[in-house]
């Protein structure tokens, strides 16, 4: 799967291997956006051994923060069944929203590895 | 009021983004731009800009989904950008149901209570818990606002329209 960034969406990328996201998230109809990336990420975990996502967000609205944190949900219930579940949570050097928001999923990890990486 | 009166009211409380009328998602698109390009022009903390920013997008939605007055794309209020005496100042005004109101200041009342620990904690319980009953987003919003804001306010003016006002100070460092 393969979404090109629009000025409200960030750009994703879903493969067996992986899954990148980058730009910003505040869609117009967040449902209309995440579904689709959900049904994508969990046919890929079914057959996936090890997982690897890169997140690059610059801003995400509240509702996004809701998708997030579903989204993150279903790769860890991923590792808890025995995948190898790697997560960068990457943020600017100068981004201390994006830093804190970041900080701010991580405690709800416990068999993914989940690191936040400065860009 | 003047039409020249209404143009020297705005300049003279600094506001240098003002739209009142129907506001949809396609009409928060459009202005996403506009309000960046001034902030930046205004602003060289991007770490400012950028809470400004997402404290404007929150409340515009808010509006979007929550006016009492409502359009198939949307709801009708105003939103606002002002410079501030030190920082800026996002403000929302909105007719609202007495019902729906009553719960939210409610609401309101207890995030303005809360310290930055509380509202973390507060934000976290309601990502897990999903939004709750009425909302139309994931009830985030008010408590996302309220750990970004250096100070809000809120305020429900009128009887026979009842007009629900939110205010949100950003204060440059």
């Amino acid at each position: 799967m393969q979404l090109e960034a629009t000025n409200r969406t960030p750009s994703v990328s879903i493969s067996a291997t992986g899954i990148e996201m980058k730009g910003e998230c505040y869609p117009e109809d967040i449902t209309a956006f995440a579904e689709p990336v959900m049904e994508a990420l969990r046919q890929q975990l079914e057959s996936a051994e090890n997982f690897h996502v890169r997140i690059e967000l610059y801003y995400f609205n509240s509702s996004s923060a809701k998708f997030l944190f579903d989204f993150f949900e279903e790769l860890e219930e991923a590792a808890e069944h025995g995948k190898q579940v790697q997560i960068d949570w990457c943020y600017r050097a100068d981004d201390s929203s994006m830093q804190e928001a970041g900080e701010d999923f991580e405690e709800d990890f416990d068999n993914a590895q989940y690191q936040l990486v400065e860009i | 009021m003047q039409s020249q009166d209404f143009h020297k009211l705005l300049e003279q409380r600094r506001t240098f983004f003002c739209y009142s009328g129907l506001l949809s998602e396609d009409v928060l698109s459009t202005f996403s731009g506009i309000v960046r390009e001034q902030m930046s022009e205004m602003e060289d903390d991007t770490e400012i800009t950028k809470r400004v920013f997402g404290i404007f997008v929150e409340q515009a939605q808010n509006v979007i989904r929550y006016s009492k007055d409502r359009i198939a794309a949307g709801g009708t209020g105003t939103v606002a950008i002002s410079r501030a005496e030190d920082g800026f100042l996002i403000e929302a005004i909105n007719p609202m149901d007495q019902e729906h109101a009553e719960g939210l200041q409610q609401n309101l009342k207890e995030l303005k209570a809360m310290d930055s620990k509380e509202l973390r904690k507060a934000y976290k319980q309601r990502l897990r818990e999903g939004p709750p009953e009425g909302s139309k987003g994931a009830g985030l919003g008010f408590i996302e606002m309220a750990r970004k804001a250096d100070h809000f306010e809120f305020d429900f003016v009128g009887s026979a329209e009842l007009l629900f006002v939110f205010k949100v100070w950003i204060k440059e460092p």
